[in-house]
């Protein structure tokens, strides 16, 4: 999930404080499509994906007008389209906690001793396969060097021929689209409800932050480690713990790195 | 001076409204939290004339309102106790001041964000003192002032007339403060930081004080809240929207502005409230997102506060 | 005694090193003329003696007291006052109120009445010209105006030691004329002075001494004939200027 909002701040200089609530949005979606049709929730993925295309065509459309410094200015921008998805996703879910519940998810994997709950398999799975298909799109791909050059340096890579424009606009579909189908992953395993993006965005900021804006491995790595910390204070100070850890987190990441999220360039 | 004669003109027209509405309960609530709510608009402005842009002022509100209700149901007088949740609230305020040691622009609106979603976990979690998710019920209502006529002090009509002092009180500050030295050194800092500690001036103190003064008003109203619901909750009074509302009530209204912001939320919440509201009743916040939105987009001059403050690289 | 003493002061930004152990002392009552080509490091050298970077090696010391790295308000309040090359305005104040920041907020010969103070900076302003711009947002002035301001602002802290960069450079010949005319006037009054500019020849005008620095070094140093006499400046200075 940090990815999508790692590769908005790289290539629009703009944190997408949103971002959580895009992918409560792709969650409530694949729940509805889920609820309505049945369909599995390996087809729920791209569905969900394609879904939130116009939202990243309207996001790319907005940051692209904030004016400076991004940083902040999008940072209030993206304040003011979280309340509004908020609002929007109370109004159509009435601010109902959804969960996709299947069935064939539940069921547990027996790998020799170890028994694993097959929702929490295909979401690792699935979670290892787009990195590794972004990593390869990013590094062996045409598309994937003008959308590193873009987060570079835009001028630049305009001078050189690049379609900066294109570049970025690719890139908040990509991006959002990962939100959406993270949001169906998400839904597979908790409950959804509108108020649970801040926390999700809350988390992707404290992700950027450890593995350095852009940079893939890393952000998996820290993606581990986060869900362990989190699983950890569950488990150990129940679930109420979640949010103030997140927050305090998100205040030590801030502190430690105040030399700025962007600082870091893509690869 | 002109916007200081319109204020008191604006206020004494807002003081004869509620005889004017036969103080009626339900207007004179819905009037009272607009002022309660201008006044966290024009606190948070004072903040960010000072440079610091926040999303965490309902850390400040909730403050406000747990340490006046803790205070009242401790056995103190209520206008102590609110005081009490106000001195709470600026000694909150500063603390969370000291992250403009390490962060700027936007990372210090990020770590305002985060103390405001960590106090309102802490508060979920602190069942023993906060009353957890269920809150504290049961805070005195405010005693009714012998010397004044009843029917100006008893229920929804004292609430009115103390939100209205209270807003009043926040514009009153801001203005003396920027006619003051203090308005100078916070304008200074805010348009060119460096450039003002090169001819002597410390930011840190000065940073401390517009957070602790912004953070006074804050939790004050945050008190009085409590005690005209007489209830607390942490998802009520920690509420995300004391963060976001006086954000945009305040960059609608026109930053740096003496009575910008708080127009613009009084404006505002009575749109969405009486117009809004009845038409879409659950769309009704729509109205704020979007204002936010277009002011941010189409009304460059209105964020000229925004537009600076980056880091730049200097030659 | 030196006024302000650089000590073996090197920067380097990543990979470039800006400044190589740069040793410049300035005298009480002196002025003092920065010559380089452009990107030689001058500005990063004010910078460090300003207070505003640390650098990566070396000390900075004001009147007996080390103010490496700042913060910059020490060097401001210890009685340094600068001007930076590209303005750095306080954008949404007016011209009266950028210079009442520093009248305001100096720790020397502070004033206790605001009518005071007003008279203060009107004063100044008047010094530098701009008398009937007090009104003026500080961000609509036109280049020559911003460099006049610069001025007032610097010298509202009411500094012992100016460090000027760049004050002539974008002006008109008329406007270059003014500030030969600042500089003289601000050496009457017995201010120190540390001056870059990029002309040798208004430079030589004004300066007692002469510092030229080429990629982070100080190759030259001494009375204006002698810099001008010396082949380094020639080939690293000069030939620039002519193009
Ligand atoms: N903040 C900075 N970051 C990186 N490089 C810098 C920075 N400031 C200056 N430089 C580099 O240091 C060198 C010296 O710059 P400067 O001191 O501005 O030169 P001058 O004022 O003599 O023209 C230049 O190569 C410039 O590009
Ligand atoms: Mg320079």
């Amino acid at each position: 999930m940090a990815l999508g909002f790692s590769m908005i701040l790289g290539v629009s200089r703009s944190l997408n404080l949103a971002h959580g609530d895009l992918v409560v949005l792709g969650g409530y979606v694949g729940y509805s499509l889920w609820a309505a049709a049945g369909l599995s929730p390996v087809l729920l993925l791209p569905v969900a994906a394609l879904a939130l295309a116009p939202a990243a065509l309207v996001w790319d459309w907005l940051l692209k007008r904030t004016p400076e410094p991004k940083e902040l200015s999008s940072l209030v921008l993206t304040f003011g389209l979280s309340l509004l998805l908020q609002t929007v996703m109370r109004a159509i879910w009435r601010g109902e906690y959804r969960l996709i519940a299947e069935s064939s998810l539940g069921a547990s994997l027996q790998l020799g001793t170890l028994a694993l709950n097959r929702g929490r398999v295909l979401a690792a799975v699935a979670a290892l396969a787009v990195v590794g298909l972004l990593w390869l799109a990013l590094t062996r791909t045409r598309w994937g060097q003008a959308v590193r050059a873009t987060s570079i340096d835009p001028q630049a890579a305009a001078l050189v021929g690049i379609n900066v424009d294109g570049a970025r606009r690719s890139t908040f579909l990509l991006a959002l689209g990962l939100s959406g189908a993270t949001g169906v992953l998400f839904a597979t395993l908790h409950y959804v409800h509108p108020a649970a993006g801040v926390e999700l965005t809350l988390m992707a900021i404290v992700l950027s932050i450890w593995a350095g804006v852009g940079h893939l491995r890393s952000v998996l790595a820290a993606g581990l480690l986060l869900g362990m910390i989190e699983a950890l204070t569950v488990t150990g100070w129940g679930p109420g713990w979640r949010e103030p850890v997140v927050a305090l987190m998100l205040l030590g990441s801030l502190l430690a790195r105040s030399g700025g999220l962007a600082r870091g360039h893509a690869h | 001076m002109r916007s200081g004669l319109a204020a008191l003109l604006g206020m004494g027209v807002l003081a004869a409204v509620p005889p004017a509405l036969g103080f009626h309960p339900y207007y004179l609530f819905l009037l009272s939290t607009a002022f309660l709510l201008a006044a966290v608009a024009s606190a948070w402005n004072l903040l960010a004339y000072a440079g610091p842009i926040s999303f965490g002022h309902a850390a400040f509100f909730g403050l406000g309102a747990y340490g006046a209700a803790l205070a009242s149901l401790g056995g103190l007088s209520p206008w102590g106790a609110i005081a009490l949740g106000g001195l709470a609230g600026a000694a909150g305020a500063a603390g969370v001041g000291l992250l403009s040691i390490r962060l700027r622009g936007a990372y210090l609106a990020l770590g305002t964000l985060a103390c405001a979603e960590l106090l309102r976990g802490l508060a979920l979690i602190w069942s023993e003192v906060t009353g957890g998710g269920a809150g504290l019920a049961g805070i005195p209502a405010l005693p009714v002032l012998p010397w004044l006529p009843r029917v100006l002090t008893e229920g929804r009509a004292g609430a009115y007339y103390l939100a209205l002092a209270l807003l009043g009180a926040a514009l009153g500050l801001f203005a003396l403060i920027r006619r003051s030295r203090v308005g100078l050194a916070f304008a200074a800092l805010r348009e060119e930081e460096e450039r003002a500690s090169l001819l002597g001036l410390r930011p840190l103190p000065w940073t401390l004080l517009a957070f602790a003064l912004s953070g006074l008003v804050t939790a004050l109203c945050g008190g009085l809240y409590a005690h005209v619901v007489r209830v607390v909750e942490p998802d009520l009074v920690f509420s995300r929207h004391y963060s976001i509302l006086p954000l945009v009530m305040a960059t609608f209204g026109g930053l740096h502005t003496l009575l910008g912001p708080a127009a613009a939320a009084i404006a505002l919440y009575l749109l969405s409230e009486l117009v809004l509201h009845p038409l879409l009743p659950a769309l009704h916040q729509v109205g704020y997102a979007l204002a936010l939105i277009a002011v941010i987009l189409y009304l460059p001059g209105g964020l000229a506060g925004l537009r600076r403050g980056g880091r730049r690289a200097h030659p | 005694m030196p006024i302000l003493e650089g000590r073996g002061v090197s920067v380097a930004f990543g990979g470039l090193s800006a400044l190589r152990g740069v040793d410049v002392a300035i005298e009480e009552r002196e002025v003092v003329g920065l010559l380089g080509p452009n990107g030689s490091g001058k500005s990063t050298l004010f910078n460090v003696l300003g207070g505003l970077l640390r650098p990566t090696s070396g000390e900075v010391w004001f009147r007996g007291q080390r103010i490496t790295g700042g913060p910059p308000w020490v060097a401001g309040r210890l009685g340094i006052g600068r001007t930076f090359q590209i303005p750095r305005p306080f954008a949404g104040l007016s011209v009266l109120d950028s210079v009442l920041v520093g009248v305001t907020f100096r720790t020397r010969h502070r004033y206790r009445r605001a009518a005071d103070r007003r008279a203060e900076a009107e004063r100044l302003l008047g010094l530098v010209g701009l008398a009937d711009k007090a009104g003026a947002r500080a961000a609509a002035l036109s280049l020559g105006e911003m460099k006049r301001l610069e001025l007032a602002v610097a010298l509202s802290s009411r500094p012992a030691l100016l460090l000027l960069d760049e004050l002539a450079s974008g002006l008109s010949p008329k406007g270059r004329e003014e500030v030969v005319l600042f500089y003289a006037r601000l050496r009457e009054r017995g201010m120190t002075i540390f001056a870059v500019e990029h002309s040798f020849g208004l430079l030589a005008q004004v300066a007692d001494r002469m510092l030229v620095l080429d990629q982070g070094q100080i190759v030259v140093d001494g009375p204006p004939p002698a810099v001008l006499a010396s082949p380094r400046v020639a080939a690293a200075y000069l030939g620039e200027e002519e193009r």
